[in-house]
């Protein structure tokens, strides 16, 4: 377990942005690999590593690829979209990976769609991330240049076009289907589903939508093999991961991980522990969206069935480390914020409900909530949880939920104490969220009264 | 298509034997159980599932599931509100969301009384609201045109209306802006939704969010009375509700009719109502007189003066039809011609070949071609709107919409859609290489729509040969639209043609004993102006002065569609049930034809006995029959200097249209369609205000450039283009 | 694509070339737009790009009031956005930002009045491992730290 460089093998050493550099140290051998292979022999490797999504689902790699028809079942294009919208708070692994190791990522592109027969790429990038996109784009120029990529990939006959695009500022165009919604050049509002993906994506035709950082392994798993690769790691969840260490942790930085190192590990032997010998609070361990650890928890595994039981989810493999001087209400009103703040209004109970958990957070933070209303936004939370048309819904709910069941006395305390028992001191006093700033203002409307 | 499969679902324990992949909100609702829904609109394309107001439990599934996005699969068990905890909560919860920041203002909402919201909330909402919060509020209403007040903070955003527009009529101007909590519907820069199908999103609005400013605060539903009724305005014939209050028309309502028109209405038909009720109205029988014009005379003085003028015509009579009076009263006024004046010489706006029932078949049926040919340079939405809407449709539904006139996919020249009937028929290599790829496309496809969109002579014979052709040729099954120019074309046609022998066109010169001008089109047509001069007596029926009624001895009140009884056949040729909504403000044209009769010693009975149906069926396809003549093909027109002109007929035209002011804003701006290249060439650019000219006439218009239209060609509405020859000279207006 | 051609009208039909449905264009088209109108989107804006992907301004205008990059209203000539998302949160980023309010003499959704500098929270940038993060002109600087906060603007004020 611990420190473990798969993804980023090599990196500190060359300057892989460099295809030479790349090529030095063995990059496009596992295409070159592929390539000689059947379609079918490359899906079944991907199978045999049991590879889970490094987006956020954790779904298996190998069985989502498998979903789609083969080409010739299919009178229409497949196309292979490349999740790099990374918008979750805390995450900023796939940056690491497009700024470091662009190669790889764009070998594991080619490899997946030669696998699933796609005749094109896109990859939707997060539209902050200028460097990073300027990174990749002159790694694909090379790629192509050197046949790895383009109408006739290294001679085998087979194609790739990859297009690179920019998104636009939305947390909500990384749902796979709101991002293939603003792929199509609509507003990026989630899709229902069925049909999936696999079955109708993009232009309703098969697509397999995969995050960098899964992409990104292929390389490694053609190279080593399924079967070896899957023994890296714990049982349910092969290989590493790079997770993004962040918050009141001494050293905050990317780490690429054995699956089912300790939080402790990380946190500490690592990350370097809690700077200012503040005490460890709390713990968010996979992004914004899921529920909170306490300091008591901090042996928890970094793997997804460890994360399960404990009742919450190594989502984006972000770990938030936070200490004692962070208020939870204050917590709680912020991540709402920012729901509330990248709910695409689709759908009335995450649109309605975001906002009005912010009003009622708010409303405990300021000391003026009664009991009841701490109960009504309890459930809140209940009723927006699994009545969604996507999870951002869910992603909204269940943190705040678990805030006020981990840290409920502190959340009391607002109520009998008629404010903040931090008294001003809290790490998050006066955070200043995003106010609508871009948004169109309409003839007549009066802003939403959401922060005081 | 072959019989679906049947599957049997559970719905809260009712088995089901439906047909797979039938919605399950339709699917309950034939076992009688009612899933509320707010964004599921089948019209308006695929499910959305968006409000959420439809959860239900589905058995194996961890989740609520939003039904309207469900469709019956064998052994699906679905549990709603009624059976179901765990539904009910989660429909208790939306409402609630929904509620949040609803005014629940229902008393003074128009809606009030047939509104969804209202009901649910009346039958499931909570008592009282735990939001203490300020609601969202905005100015209200806000007016999105002179036709529609939007009322934000009654919006439940379901985006029932902006997936209208954007999905169905494809206009794009009425959308979501912003996101999350602040997401609204508007138009752009608060500018007016222009477009033919706008008032539909009234309809479609399930709370009172939308609302008619001409209906807003008119009434209140229990009140009123609806009459089933087909609107009177263009050939289509949408079935409709006139809505009528104390004896006036207060609102038009489709009434669905799935292969007619699928409930959506022009606003033209939900709008120009209003003209019934215009001040300028003729309500009196007037009588020229010597030096003093008009006298306003007894319904008897008139009747005389008419019998006398036409029986002095001895027999040198011409009928000038206007193609909108029913079928009843054509066929009356067509006796009166034949058998009491022996006059045989009418004026049709629209003739019919018999041959195309052949290709009969519903406007639904352009939905499951393949291919869509649609030829002639008058664009298909100012002749018959709802047509549009079914290509728009099919060409979704994947059929290749081909669109042949001087703007269309394929630029043809204008005025030659007769030859390009012609040698799409011939195929093969005469086929001009414009035309190539269509002929080709056209011979592969197995199921085929021709539309004709324009006047034609020869009642559409052009395209009846094309697709006799198609059909005997390529074995394809061929769907045939002409589209006629007056709402009752073909049915005044028919009764005309049915009344008697032969057919006598008017002399082209000289002196004609008596003219009848049947009604407004007619009297606006400037062909019946010139016949009118040359007519020493005429007598005219309208509902408004013009310079027709000017010309006049004798004219007779006209009345409205909506206070007529009888038969209009649609394009389909679909006899379809006219209803008198209101009473006219004296006889109508039966009645008048009827007194008439008996001074000229006829028998007619002064109403209709029509035997159609609330939603008539249409006659089945003849026997295949097609044995005429090819038509003659004329040649295009002449070249020459300057650009050549398109005029078309727009839509927002017309005696009633101009009595509505409420409608004012949707007729055709004064412009002018350049090509792109002319423009270029001129050095025009969009917007700029252009010198457009032509023997003598000159007229400042503005420029819109479109980049499809054919070079060489410009397009002008009618009414922007009078006096202008076939050829026009355009410059910038400065120079 | 290199060299760039002269129009916006042409540019757009550039990059809509790489996709296989046109419509797919209208974030880098109303990319393009927003750089040739100063940094943000005026009504003109939305009727160019719709006239060059044969769509409505309005159908423009709902695309791009989705987005938080792209800017309905003027800003400044350089664009100062901070994360106040938790992670930047934690380590203190509401201290940078009124740093830079006092600074500027602006809030947060605001521009100076001479129309030079913008100045935005926003929500997490992806940088939290080296918080607090703030993009200048685009461009991210990670760590920021109070101390810099003069330098910065000294820097968008001088060029220097
Ligand atoms: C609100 C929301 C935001 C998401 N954001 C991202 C993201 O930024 N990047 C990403 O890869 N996946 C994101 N996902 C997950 C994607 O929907 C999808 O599951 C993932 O891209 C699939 O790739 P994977 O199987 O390789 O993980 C998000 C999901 C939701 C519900
Ligand atoms: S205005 Fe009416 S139809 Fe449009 S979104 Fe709001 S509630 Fe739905
Ligand atoms: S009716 Fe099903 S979600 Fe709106």
């Amino acid at each position: 377990m611990g420190l473990r460089a798969l993804l980023l093998e090599h990196a500190d050493a060359r300057d892989l942005t460099q295809l030479a550099e790349y090529e030095a140290v063995g990059g496009y051998a596992s295409l070159r690999k592929a390539l000689g292979m059947e379609r079918q022999a490359v899906l079944d490797e991907l199978l045999a590593a049991n590879v889970r999504g490094r987006g956020g689902a954790g779904f298996p790699m190998g069985r989502k690829a498998s979903f789609l028809p083969k080409p010739d079942e299919t009178t229409k294009p497949i196309y292979l979209v490349v999740n790099a919208d990374e918008s979750e708070p805390g995450t900023f692994k796939d940056r690491e990976l497009m700024l470091r190791v662009p190669h790889t990522f764009v070998e594991g592109i080619v490899i997946a769609g030669y696998t699933i027969g796609a005749s094109q790429a896109f990859v939707y990038v997060r539209g902050e991330y200028l460097t990073e996109y300027e990174v990749l784009v002159a790694a694909l120029e090379e790629a192509r240049e050197a046949g790895y990529v383009g109408p006739d990939v290294l001679g085998s006959g087979w194609g790739l076009t990859i297009v690179v695009h920019r998104g636009a500022g939305a947390y909500i165009c990384g749902e796979e289907t709101g991002l293939l919604e603003s792929l199509e050049g609509s507003r990026g509002q989630p899709r229902t589903k069925p049909p999936f993906p696999a079955v109708s994506g993009l232009y309703a035709s098969p697509t397999l939508i995969n995050n960098v950082e899964t992409l990104a392994t292929v390389p490694k798993i053609v190279e080593m093999g399924g079967e070896a690769y899957a023994r890296i790691g714990v049982e349910n969840s092969a290989g590493t991961r790079v997770f993004s260490l962040s918050g009141n942790v001494v050293r905050g930085g990317n780490y690429e991980l054995e699956l089912g190192t300790t939080l402790r590990e990380l946190i500490y032997d690592i990350g370097g522990g809690i700077p200012d010998g503040r005490e460890l609070k709390a713990i968010i361990p996979g992004g914004s969206s899921v529920p909170i650890l306490t300091a008591a928890e901090v042996d928890t595994p970094l793997d997804f069935d460890a994360m399960a039981e404990a009742g919450t989810m190594l989502g984006s493999g972000a770990v938030i480390v936070i200490d004692d001087r962070c208020c939870t209400v204050q917590l709680g009103l912020r991540v709402a914020q920012f729901y509330m703040h990248e709910s695409c209004g689709k759908c009335t109970p995450c649109r309605e409900g975001t906002r009005w958990m912010v009003q009622l957070l708010r409303k405990i933070e300021d000391g003026e909530a009664t009991q009841g209303e701490l109960d009504v936004l309890l459930d809140v939370c209940d009723r927006i949880l699994g009545n969604c048309l996507c999870p951002l819904g869910d992603a909204a709910a269940m943190p705040i939920a678990s805030y006020v069941a981990k840290f409920r006395d502190e959340h009391q305390r607002h109520i009998d104490e008629g404010g903040c028992p931090f008294g001003g001191e809290s790490s998050l006093d006066g955070v200043v969220a995003p106010v609508d700033q871009h948004h169109a203002h309409m003839r007549g409307q009066i802003e939403v009264p959401t922060h005081a | 298509m072959s019989a679906p499969e049947l599957v049997t679902v559970t719905v809260d324990d009712q088995e089901l034997q439906v047909p797979k992949g039938q919605g399950m909100v339709e699917t309950a609702l034939a076992a009688g159980i009612e899933i509320p829904v707010f964004c599921y609109e089948p019209r308006l394309g695929p499910p959305v599932g968006a409000c959420r107001m439809c959860l239900c439990e589905v058995e194996g599934l961890p989740k609520l599931q939003a039904a309207c996005t469900l469709t019956a699969q064998d052994g699906l068990v679905l549990r709603t509100a009624r059976t179901s905890e765990k539904a009910a909560e989660g429909q208790d919860a939306i409402l609630e969301f929904i509620l949040l920041n609803h005014p629940l203002d229902c008393p003074d909402c128009d809606k009030g009384g047939e509104c969804p919201l209202q009901d649910l909330t009346f039958r499931f909402g909570p008592g009282s609201t735990r939001m203490q919060f300020p609601k969202r509020t905005f100015d209200k209403p806000i007016p999105i045109s002179p036709l529609i007040a939007l009322d934000r903070e009654r919006c439940i955003l379901c985006y029932r209306c902006t997936r209208f527009s954007e999905t169905v009529a494809e206009d794009g101007q009425l959308v979501a802006v912003n996101r999350g909590a602040q997401s609204v519907i508007a138009t752009f820069q608060d500018e007016p939704y222009r477009a033919h199908f706008s008032g539909n999103v009234l309809e479609l609005c399930p709370v009172g969010a939308l609302t008619s400013t001409t209906y807003r605060f008119r009434a209140r539903p229990w009140e009123i009375q609806n009459v089933p009724t087909v609107c009177g305005l263009c050939p289509v014939g949408c079935n409709v509700w006139a809505t009528t209050r104390e004896g006036k028309v207060a609102r038009i309502l489709s009434r669905n009719h799935p292969d007619v028109h699928e409930g959506w209405l022009c606003d033209k038909g939900r709008f120009a109502h209003e003209h019934v009720r215009a001040p300028d109205r003729i309500r009196t029988p007037l009588l020229r007189v010597r030096r003093r014009g008009f006298e306003e005379v007894s319904e008897d003085d008139a009747l005389d003066a008419a019998a006398e003028g036409l029986r002095a015509a001895e027999g040198s009579v011409v009928v000038a039809f206007s193609g909108a009076e029913t079928v009843e009263q054509a066929a009356a006024l067509a006796r009166v011609a034949r058998k009491a004046l022996g006059s045989h010489s009418a004026l049709l706006p629209d003739d019919w070949d018999p041959g195309l029932d052949a290709f009969r078949a519903p406007l639904s049926a352009i939905r499951d071609a393949e291919v869509c040919l649609v030829v002639g340079d008058d664009p298909v939405v100012e002749r018959a709107p709802i047509v549009d809407l079914w290509l728009r449709s099919a060409r979704r539904a994947g059929s290749e919409v081909v669109t042949l006139n001087p703007g269309g996919s394929v630029p043809v020249a204008p005025g030659t859609a007769a030859q390009v009937c012609a040698s799409l028929r011939e195929g093969g290599k005469r086929v001009p290489k414009e035309l190539r790829a269509t002929s080709e496309r056209l011979r592969e496809a197995k199921r085929v729509a021709l539309v004709w969109s324009q006047d034609d002579e020869t009642g559409g014979r052009h395209v009846g040969a094309l697709a006799n052709e198609l059909h005997e040729g390529g074995g394809a099954d061929v769907a045939v639209y002409v589209l006629p120019r007056a709402p009752n074309g073909r049915g005044v046609a028919a009764a005309w043609h049915a009344a008697g022998e032969g057919d006598a066109k008017p002399a082209e010169e000289g002196e004609i004993g008596a003219l009848v001008v049947s009604g407004d089109e007619a009297a606006s047509d400037p062909r019946v102006r010139e016949l009118a001069g040359r007519a020493r007596f005429v007598l005219t029926t309208a509902m408004f002065q013009s310079e027709v009624t000017a010309w006049s001895h004798v004219v007779l009140p006209g009345t409205s569609y909506l206070e007529r009884d009888g038969t209009f056949v649609n394009l389909e040729g679909r006899p379809q049930r006219v209803r008198r909504a209101v009473a006219p403000p004296g006889p109508d044209e039966l009645e008048w034809l009827s007194r008439l009769g008996e001074r000229l010693g006829l028998d007619i009975a002064p109403w209709a006995a029509p035997g159609t149906a609330e939603q008539a069926e249409l006659p089945p396809a003849d026997e295949f029959a097609w044995s005429q003549p090819d038509p003659q093909v004329s040649a295009g027109k002449s070249a020459g200097p300057g650009l050549e002109l398109v005029r078309f007929r727009p839509l927002f035209s017309g005696a009633a249209v101009e009595r509505v002011p409420q409608l004012a804003f949707q007729r055709p701006a004064p412009e002018v369609e350049l090509a792109w290249d002319d423009a270029q060439t001129r050095g025009i650019a969009a917007g700029e205000t252009v010198a457009v000219s032509s023997n003598g006439t000159s007229r400042e218009l503005r420029a819109r450039l479109n980049r499809r239209l054919r070079t060489g060609v410009v397009r002008i509405a009618d009414e922007h283009a009078e006096g202008f020859e076939d050829r026009v000279q355009v410059a910038k207006a400065d120079a | 694509m290199s060299a760039a051609p002269a129009t916006l009208y042409d540019r757009i039909q550039a990059v809509a070339a790489e996709y296989p449905e046109r419509r797919s264009a209208i974030l880098p088209a109303l990319r393009l737009a927003q750089a040739e109108h100063g940094g943000w989107l005026p009504p003109e804006a939305f009727r160019e790009v719709a006239e060059a992907l044969e769509v409505t301004p309005a159908y423009c205008h709902a695309v791009a009031s989705f987005y938080d990059m792209f800017h309905l209203e003027p800003v400044g000539r350089h664009m100062v956005e901070v994360c106040t998302n938790v992670s930047c949160a934690l380590v203190g980023a509401q201290q940078i930002l009124e740093t830079f309010e006092r600074e500027l003499g602006v809030h947060a959704g605001e521009t100076t009045p001479d129309g030079e500098v913008t100045l935005r929270t926003v929500e997490c940038y992806g940088g939290c491992g080296w918080g607090t993060v703030v993009a200048v002109d685009h461009r991210y600087r990670e760590p920021v730290r109070p101390e810099d906060v003069p330098g910065i603007v000294r820097e968008l004020r001088h060029g220097a």
